[in-house]
């Protein structure tokens, strides 16, 4: 798993952030943050404090900016900021229910005020809440929801006007194993299966991995990487762990030879290859060298080493 | 069941039209209360007035000056007589506005649904003027509705002109007395509300605010009588002579009281502004 550079540049993007800039007070939150999402799965991440939440609130124009600019389907959030809302759907993390009200009382009375006829809103609020699990609880109050119900609740009044984009805000904090599975099967199956655009910010790895194609890494308010979650691109370079017997200074002599870059580790050799021939040019060595393999194990990278790497780089650049 | 089997499809348009944000806030949040039985009674009570007044109203269209000297100013039928009778609905209103009126606001900024309201298409002032419309309606319900009400009674049970005349700019100065006093107590309470994040505590303010500054005026008044101004409701009923003409209810000028009620009002919009956020911000 890689991140790379993404090639959607904001001018062409579904949802498109320029320079943006935030801060509370005299305390930057928002610093300069430029991208362009195409209409899938993102994840947004970043330790606690890093301004993910604060990142969505300006995706919502809920924040009265700096600089920067904000565009959701071509509506500039600045100048028309009900018609970028239309087309976002927002599942905040914190609160979220309307008190006194049924669950489908609350997914139509948002439904309408996200610009629905009365009749489509509650025959839409009837649908999404069946989507969700929800249709056997729907005439409950919503106050006597559990954590999970509550979630679900919330996922629906945001899909009930049926928006481009969905903001979802930490979706599976505070649920249990199963109820994460279930939370996290229905995000992947709105963006996967019914189009929809969304944006995952959480601090769980995790549910990344099973929902996001695309990451976006915040810390301290700047973006620190934006890139796809997938498969190595051509050119990029991949990692192998060998372990084996014979003469070992001739099989590096040979790695070199090959343009490969060898490091010990402990009994582990690692070598840095190009990650399409990689496997092919080591075989190579080992056999022109006389070096007997017992492993030769790819070292994928995971999306924790990424993010770790990512966050620690930052960390170390702020020290220098 | 599986997600897949669930089913989805997006949203295809009736082509009705939507309503108005504000009227889709307004509607639900005066529909709530009235699922309560006890709210339904005590508008129904605050009615009790304006059947005494209409009784009022009968008699001395029937017996004419005889009434008067039988029940003395207390049977006015004139513009002041309907000042008085808006006076005598003061403790409905109070008690009226901190029911519907207190959890408006504080309830959606406890559970974080203001931010749920503005991220939906709709703007601060579409809110406010949802929520004002609720507070406004049941204030009208208590105030306007049975003024209208009594004056097409007199118009009905009157047999000559003068009886119609007297009665005629009734409807419209109560309109206007009532959609100014009415944006003052409205304006008032959403910015008390918005204040607060428990209901209880909300309507506490109010009362304290509407039925103590009322209590303490009086006292006060005996010291100096133009401290009378310190009166909350006091001010909102003696800005009535603006609109329906007579003697001043206290010795603080009627034009004095109304500016002191635009002046709440204008208190009122400078505190939604600062507290009307989806986030808060400390600047």
């Amino acid at each position: 798993m890689e991140a790379t550079k993404t090639a959607v540049k904001p001018a062409a993007a579904a949802i498109a952030v320029r320079d943006l800039t935030f801060a509370y007070a005299a305390a930057p939150v928002l610093q300069d943050v430029s991208f362009g999402l195409e209409k899938r799965a993102v994840g947004l991440l970043g330790p606690n404090g890093s301004g993910k939440t604060t990142l969505l609130r300006a995706l919502l124009g809920h924040l009265p900016l700096k600089r920067g600019s904000v565009t959701v389907m071509g509506c500039d959030m600045a100048r028309d900021p009900r018609g970028a809302r239309r087309r976002i759907g927002w599942m905040p993390e914190r609160g979220g229910i309307l008190p006194g009200m049924s669950g489908v009382a609350m997914v139509a009375y948002l439904g309408e005020l996200g610009g629905m006829p009365p009749t489509d809103a509650l025959q839409r609020a009837h649908e999404v809440l069946n989507y969700v699990g929800l249709a056997d609880e729907r005439y409950r109050e919503a106050d006597t929801y559990s954590q999970g119900m509550r979630q679900r609740l919330k996922l629906a009044q945001a899909l009930v006007h049926d928006p481009d984009w969905l903001l979802l805000d930490e979706p599976t904090s505070g649920l249990d194993p199963r109820g994460r599975v279930s939370m996290l099967e229905l995000m992947r199956d709105l963006a996967a299966n019914k189009g929809f655009g969304i944006i995952l910010s959480t601090h769980l790895l995790a549910d990344v991995r099973e929902v996001c194609q695309e990451i976006l890494v915040l810390r301290q308010g700047r973006l620190l990487s934006h890139g796809r979650v997938e498969a190595a691109p051509p050119g990029a370079t991949a990692q192998f762990l060998v372990e084996g017997f014979g003469d070992e200074p001739a099989f590096q002599a040979a790695l070199r030879e090959a343009g490969l870059e060898a490091v010990r580790r402990e009994r582990l050799l690692e070598i840095t290859a190009p990650a399409d021939a990689g496997a092919r040019l080591v075989l190579a060595a080992a056999s022109a060298s006389g070096f007997a393999l017992r492993r030769l194990q790819p070292r994928r990278e995971t999306l924790e080493d990424l993010f770790y790497q990512l966050v620690d780089d930052a960390d170390d650049a702020r020290k220098d | 069941m599986p997600v897949y089997e669930r089913g989805y499809r997006p949203w295809e348009h009736s082509g009705r039209r939507a309503r108005a944000p504000w009227w889709t806030i307004a509607r639900r949040g005066i529909a709530e209360p009235l699922k309560s039985r006890r709210l339904l009674f005590l508008l129904a009570v605050a009615w009790v007035p304006a059947i005494v007044k209409g009784g009022i109203l009968y008699f001395t269209f029937q017996m004419g000056e005889l009434s008067r000297l039988i029940g003395g100013k207390w049977t006015d039928i004139g513009p002041r007589g309907f000042l008085t009778y808006l006076g005598w609905q003061s403790p409905f209103v109070l008690i009226l506005l901190a029911i519907v009126g207190s959890g408006l606001i504080s309830r959606d900024r406890r559970e974080n649904g203001l931010a749920l309201y503005l991220a939906r298409p709709l703007n601060v002032r579409d809110y406010v003027l949802g929520k004002g419309a609720v507070i406004m309606f049941y204030y009208f319900a208590v105030t306007l509705l049975p003024v209208w009400a009594l004056c097409l009674f007199g118009y009905l049970v009157t047999s000559g002109a003068t009886g119609m005349q007297m009665l005629l700019l009734i409807p419209l100065q109560a309109l206007a007395y009532c959609l100014v006093t009415g944006a003052g107590f409205t304006l008032v309470l959403l910015a008390l509300s918005s204040v607060g994040q428990r209901t209880v505590f909300v309507a506490l303010w109010w009362v304290l605010l509407y039925a103590g500054t009322d209590g303490l005026a009086q006292i006060m008044s005996l010291f100096s009588p133009g401290l009378q101004i310190l009166n909350f409701p006091g001010q909102f009923l003696n800005a009535g002579i603006v609109f329906f003409g007579g003697e001043p209810l206290c010795e603080v000028p009627p034009v004095l009281s109304l500016l002191v009620v635009l002046a709440y009002a204008a208190l009122g919009v400078w505190v939604l502004r600062r507290r009307i956020k989806p986030v808060e911000v400390v600047a």
